[in-house]
């Protein structure tokens, strides 16, 4: 009985120290194949500029996750998101489109948490729901046409400018997984989470409060998204119904590839940064290898299904 | 005469680990040859070597004389031996018929013969003398007796010569108890040899014919008779006596900390009302599904009760809130320890610390200095083995996953604990160590309330006993009245009895 239980515990600890290896593998590779034309500083703060928006996402989804849920919602509530901040709040200042985009995505993710949590709906189906529900907001309210923020200076600046030489997607990027690795590793709620995620009715003989957990795993994926959707605009300088198509995708992938089970309980927020700079990487060196996008697309399911399988193998 | 099954000099290692270290054992065709032992002495493993699931390092297996092919399932099955294990396995969404047939199922070129399949099943059933099961019921909804049955007709289906029944009885009713004896004689009438494995010591002399004690993976005695004394079974078993497993208690104090009025969460509680008082052990009894589980989790507010009241040191507690009882003092150990008490992939520190963070972090933040220091200090009160507080609870044994869980309500300082069969699945030997750990509890002040099946625990252990039957408390017993028979005539006192009104 203690033996898989063991061995799941030890699979997610040598993938969480492996990954780092895979990324520095990458790297060499990619100076092998394309010189410093890869392996330049600048390609460097491309490849965590292109993780950044599914980076940030993943943060959150790894909590989800851990509770044995799941969010699929999160690309179309992104669009949403960006799209109510830009139409209803063009003249509020870059802060308060900001603000707007992030509360709008936390409000979506927070009628996540009430479907899973008390109305006790499949976290697959709830979230489909508002996978499909998000999107058709984006296209109403936009009337299916980007809404343009470039007056937005504060924003703009987000794609442009830089902090000692850092992108500020980077920068954000980087806080959000350090801000996630605390909570989920430092803190009685990420503590609380892991327990829900792991035996749910344990948690509640222990005195654990098991729906508020699960309400707010869903609010802070919502929050996240928001954070990841300012990112996004801030790069195209406008916010377009048509953002984060197969985000989903990129972020769960990034923390099963990470080690986390989609059954919960078990769950390393190092293991989603490093799969989620695997990802960039890979498909950063495919670009500079002029791979197709449509090509790249195909790689992208090839490549998580691989990853799964050699999970498997490894047990 | 040669024995059905031979087993000489039978050895298996596993990594860092003997299971067995030199066991024989000899089965005649048409007995029932009882194997006993603690947890870990490698019955499990030995019936594995039987079954061909485990292939042994060294020693061998002989049916009838010809030689197993070691470590292959398939032809352990096809030479005649069937396993029922402990965890039924069954798929609870099948039919009977089709569960008995598994794998083998009667065809009709590549389509299934369901009439061969259903009548060969009914046989079956008649065969063990239970021709009223129906052959097509789902057999997630029949009792858990009669999914047993169920077990039975599948290794009958096969052409058994040897059935091992592992724990058989652990889930079952004294009557459905008397009911799967007869099956057994039924098939040793047939001349099918039984290997029964059981904790409940009492059952062999009604049962068996000859005992094989196994020790830390070897025999120590074999071929006793049935009538060999329990106390000098279990002599065998632990290398000690029996005499003073129960440990002796101090008398209860008078302050009432647990008050129960009215509780009801129909049908399974009808009504309970009762109080404990610290330093109190109130034994609860009756037959398996007569609502004792279910009224410790309504006393929790893991289910909600649809009235009545739950006072813990005179605090009523809000139905249906699990949180709130924990924050008042109640602490539950729940019968189903690895799926319900336990995170079994944890360190034992954050098992014993989940419910106290609050007070062993920083502000939201946690502390695992302060958890370890706190953790440590009380697995090393109640003993628990190993020593190490950053094993994973799976590796623990039964015994040690139960102390576990009471050290966590230790460290919460609880005023009330709330215990289900707490010592389910813990081997003879630890059983006295978790008894002298709850009277330990009792000691310092706990009010404590615990289901229990075994009648000697209920009887030797309990200050008072409360028998519950169909969902209601029907008798209270104490001191001298307290036998087992006055325990079984209150639990099962059924058939004068009108039919439950609430039952609906």
């Amino acid at each position: 009985m203690s033996a898989p239980e063991s061995r799941a515990w030890h699979r997610m600890r040598v993938q969480e120290a492996a990954l780092p290896f895979v990324v520095i593998l990458l790297a060499v590779i990619g100076t092998v194949l394309k010189g410093h034309q890869f392996f330049s500083a600048g390609n460097m703060w491309t490849v965590l500029v292109q993780a950044s928006v599914a980076g940030t996402v993943a943060v959150g989804m790894t909590f989800v996750i851990a509770t044995g849920g799941i969010d699929l919602s999160v690309g179309s509530v992104m669009a949403a998101a960006a799209i109510i901040g830009g139409h209803y709040f063009p003249e509020s200042g870059a802060f308060g489109f900001m603000a707007a985009t992030v509360v709008a995505a936390a409000a979506l993710g927070a009628l996540n948490g009430v479907a899973v949590a008390w109305l006790r709906v499949v976290p697959f189906v709830a979230t489909l729901a508002m996978f499909a529900s998000a999107r058709g907001i984006a296209q109403q309210v936009s009337h299916q046409t980007p809404v343009p923020l470039y007056h937005l200076e504060a924003l703009a600046a987000i794609g442009s400018k830089r902090v000692l030489g850092v992108p500020i997607p980077a920068i954000v990027f980087l806080i959000v997984v350090a801000l996630g690795w605390v909570l989920l590793n430092r803190t009685r709620y990420g503590r609380y989470v892991i327990a829900v995620g792991g035996n749910r009715e344990a948690a509640r003989i222990a005195g654990i409060r098991v729906r508020p957990i699960l309400f707010s795993v869903y609010l802070l994926v919502g929050v996240c998204t928001g954070i990841a959707s300012v990112l996004q605009t801030g790069q195209l300088a406008s916010a377009s119904p048509v953002v984060g198509l197969g985000l989903e995708l990129d972020a769960i992938a990034a923390v099963v590839i990470g080690g986390t089970s989609l059954a919960g309980g078990r769950c390393t927020m190092v293991g989603t940064f490093f799969g989620i700079l695997t990802f960039a990487l890979i498909f950063n060196l495919l670009t500079h290898m002029h791979v197709e996008s449509q090509v790249q697309q195909i790689l992208r399911g090839v490549i998580i299904l691989g990853a799964v399988v050699v999970q498997r193998r490894a047990e | 005469m040669s024995a059905l099954l031979t087993v000489r000099g039978l050895v298996k290692e596993f990594p860092g680990v003997t299971a067995l270290a030199g066991v024989d054992l000899e089965v005649e065709a048409g007995e029932v040859h009882c194997l006993v032992g603690q947890n870990g002495a490698g019955k499990s493993t030995l019936i594995k070597c039987v079954s061909g699931v485990v292939a042994p390092t060294a020693g061998t297996i002989a049916l009838s004389g010809g030689q197993l092919a070691s470590g292959r399932p398939g032809a352990a099955l096809l030479a005649g031996v069937a396993t029922m294990y402990q965890e039924l396995d069954l798929v609870p969404d099948l039919s009977v018929a089709a569960n008995i047939f598994l794998g083998h199922e009667p065809r009709l070129g590549p389509l299934l013969d369901l009439r061969t399949m259903r009548r060969e099943a009914s046989a079956l059933l008649a065969r063990l003398g239970h021709p009223s099961l129906d052959p097509d019921a789902r057999v997630g909804a029949l009792r858990p007796a009669d999914r047993q049955l169920v077990s039975m007709a599948r290794a009958l289906s096969r052409q058994v010569r040897l059935l091992i029944m592992d724990e058989p009885s652990a889930i079952l009713d004294p009557p459905e108890v008397d009911a799967l004896f007869e099956v057994v004689r039924r098939l040793t009438a047939e001349k099918v040899g039984v290997i029964y494995i059981s904790h409940r010591l009492d059952e062999i002399a009604r049962i068996g014919d000859r005992i094989t004690v196994l020790r830390d993976g070897r025999t120590v005695a074999s071929n006793l008779p049935a009538t060999t004394p329990v106390d000098e079974l279990i002599h065998l078993m632990v290398g000690r006596s029996f005499g003073d497993v129960f440990p002796d208690r101090a008398e209860p104090t008078a302050d009432v900390v647990l008050r129960v009025s009215r509780l009801r969460r129909p049908p399974h509680v009808v009504e309970a009302s009762f109080e404990v008082r610290a330093g109190e052990i109130l034994g609860i009894g009756g037959l398996v599904g007569a609502g004792r589980t279910e009224l410790l989790r309504a006393i929790a507010g893991l289910d909600l009760a649809t009235g009545g009241e739950v006072e813990v040191a005179g605090r009523v507690l809000p139905r249906g809130r699990p949180d709130v009882a924990v924050g008042a003092g109640l602490g539950m150990a729940p019968e189903e320890r690895k799926s319900q008490g336990l995170w079994l992939g944890w360190s034992l520190v954050k098992n014993v610390t989940i419910s106290h963070l609050r007070k062993l972090g920083r502000g939201p933040f946690t502390d695992a200095a302060s958890e370890r220091r706190a953790a440590d200090q009380h697995l090393r009160s109640l003993q628990v083995r190993p020593e190490d507080p950053m094993r994973l609870a799976a590796e623990l044994s039964g015994g040690n996953q139960q102390k576990v869980v009471l050290a966590r309500w230790l460290l919460h300082s609880a005023r009330v604990l709330l215990l289900d069969e707490p010592t389910r699945g813990v081997d003879v030997g630890a059983k006295a160590d978790v008894y002298q750990v709850i009277a330990d509890l009792a000691a310092r002040g706990l009010a404590i309330v615990m289901v229990s099946s075994e009648l000697a625990e209920l009887i030797g252990f309990c200050d008072r006993i409360l028998v519950m039957r169909e969902g209601a408390m029907v008798g209270e017993l104490r001191g001298e009245e307290a036998t087992e028979e006055a325990i079984l005539r209150h639990a099962l006192r059924t058939a004068s009895d009108p039919p439950r009104s609430e039952a609906r």
